[in-house]
């Protein structure tokens, strides 16, 4: 019984996520909007940065600038997700089906999260031309990639929990901007802590990467089990 | 929990009653229906008819009262529930973006269908629209829509059917499709079906439901309505207007 069950849901959670790729991989919705999104940041960075003369060093404040960019990017890019269920009435299709409302969640963020990760694949070569040409990049190279997971898995949790909410609400992406920041605010905190770790390197650097990177884990972990707990609630809403 | 009716009982419905903020759209209903029973709803618009139908396919959650569909409670078992229903509602609930069959073997999965590729060629053909497979629905007429979402509704052999004004939007032909598959699995399934044509409602029915501003009008089984009477009351409540 318990484990046709558990078939029943992995077969629902691939359904639901292969769906979503291969819509986005149709219409490309998501991916261009976040895509275009964060490299329009970059040269707005760039101009910005323009007037700072070659005695200021960017590398010093490179972490800070990417997550801003991946913030601003996904909440743009995680309302979709849900929006475009909603405006066509098949959240109603998916919910009518016998499907544990967490598999939903679980399958949309992971789907966010792909598409996510791509566009932070896609920033991140341009960030390095534009902003750190001068001057190495001081850590291992892997530290980076796991940093930009990590933090990329909690904002897809959240956004995706978050677009959720914010379907069955008037305010769209008021809902979504407003709760968006204050909920990321320790997940960017130890992001942006562990990731110029990596890039400035030098001395206790690895530590505050593990420290930030262990920050991130926690909220991670407390953010999926409060989906966990709440999906259904919210979505039924 | 309340006194046991029929135990053959496909759907029971107790002083239901749904509020949206102040307005009540549905006022403490309450009927029963045999298992294998084909119910039409009619009333004004308005009336409290596709609520009623989204409480007991579990999408809205009633405010007082309770409701069962065959043996399930709406909300205390509306996992078990789902998979003994099906809907075809106003919205095809669809996906645009998705082929036809891409669409029908998602829902499979998400049903858990067993053969699902087989079921799936064997309903779209049933629907006549095998041949128009491979697009996407975001191309299909609104016709086309319907059958395809009779098709999904239809998937995992739901035990009991609603049909939210299924015939709306069909040309003659796909209206004897509809009801050539309705004819089909009329024996072994049981239906609830709102419908604003009369003659139709009548024709297809075994109970008749007449709701107006939430509440209860007229329920009894097919052979105990006088027509002349029957519309006479349907006239007279949608006479009533929009609540
Ligand atoms: N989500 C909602 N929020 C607020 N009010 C609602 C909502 N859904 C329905 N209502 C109200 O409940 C009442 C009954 O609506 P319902 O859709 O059940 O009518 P109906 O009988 O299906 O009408 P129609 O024949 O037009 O389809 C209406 O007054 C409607 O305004
Ligand atoms: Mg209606």
């Amino acid at each position: 019984m318990a484990g046709e069950a558990r078939g029943l849901s992995l077969r629902q959670f691939k359904a639901i996520l292969h769906k979503d790729i291969v819509m986005e991989l149709r219409t490309k919705e998501m991916i261009t909007s976040m895509g275009l999104y964060a490299l329009l940041t970059m040269v707005i960075y760039q101009v910005a940065l323009s007037q700072s003369g070659t005695a200021f060093d960017p590398r010093n404040i490179a972490a800070g600038l990417l997550w801003l960019a991946f913030v601003f990017t996904s909440m743009l890019g995680l309302n979709r997700s849900l929006v475009h269920e909603k405006d066509q009435g098949c959240l109603e299709a998916l919910l009518l089906s016998p499907v544990d409302r967490p598999v939903i969640f679980f399958a949309k963020a992971i789907g966010n999260l792909i598409f996510l990760l791509i566009v932070q694949a896609l920033t991140i070569p341009v960030f390095a031309f534009l902003f750190l040409q001068q001057g190495s990049y001081a850590g291992e190279w892997w530290m980076i990639p796991l940093a930009l997971l990590a933090g990329a898995v909690g904002i897809s949790g959240v956004g995706t929990l978050l677009a959720t909410m914010s379907v069955n609400t008037k305010g769209k992406d008021f809902v979504l901007a407003v709760l968006f920041v204050p909920l990321m605010y320790p997940l960017l905190l130890a992001a942006v802590s562990a990731t110029s770790a990596a890039v400035l390197g030098g001395d206790g650097s690895v530590q505050q990467f593990w420290t930030g990177m262990g920050m991130m884990a926690g909220f991670d972990a407390i953010m999926l089990l409060a989906s966990f707990a709440l999906y259904e609630f919210i979505v039924g809403a | 929990m309340t006194e046991p009716a029929t135990i053959d009982a496909a759907v029971e419905v107790r002083d239901l009653t749904r509020t949206f903020g102040a307005r009540k759209a549905l006022d403490r209903v309450s009927f029963d229906l045999p298992r294998g029973a084909f119910l039409s709803v009619f009333g004004p618009n308005g009336a409290g008819k596709t609520t009623l139908v989204k409480v007991l396919t579990t999408l809205t959650a009633p405010s007082k009262g309770t409701a069962k569909v065959s043996g399930f409670d709406v909300v205390a078992d509306a996992v078990e529930l789902r998979s003994e229903i099906g809907l075809i509602s106003h919205n095809p609930l669809l996906y645009p973006d998705l082929s036809a069959e891409e669409n029908l073997v998602f829902f499979a999965d998400m049903y858990g269908v067993p053969d699902a590729a087989a079921r799936v060629r064997e309903l779209l053909v049933a629907v006549e629209l095998d041949h128009r497979r491979l697009d996407l629905v975001r191309t299909f007429s609104r016709g086309m829509l319907q059958r395809l979402s009779i098709a999904r509704a239809l998937l995992h052999r739901p035990k009991v059917l609603f049909l939210d004004e299924p015939y709306s939007g069909l040309d003659p032909h796909a209206v004897e499709i509809l009801d050539h598959l309705i004819e089909q699995i009329r024996a072994d399934h049981t239906f609830v079906m709102i419908s604003h044509d009369l003659a139709k409602g009548l024709a297809l029915c075994s109970h008749a439901l007449i709701l107006a501003k939430g509440k209860v009008v007229l329920s009894a089984p097919r052979e105990e309505l006088d027509e002349a009477e029957f519309a006479e009351t349907y006239r007279a409540t949608v006479g009533l207007g929009v609540a």
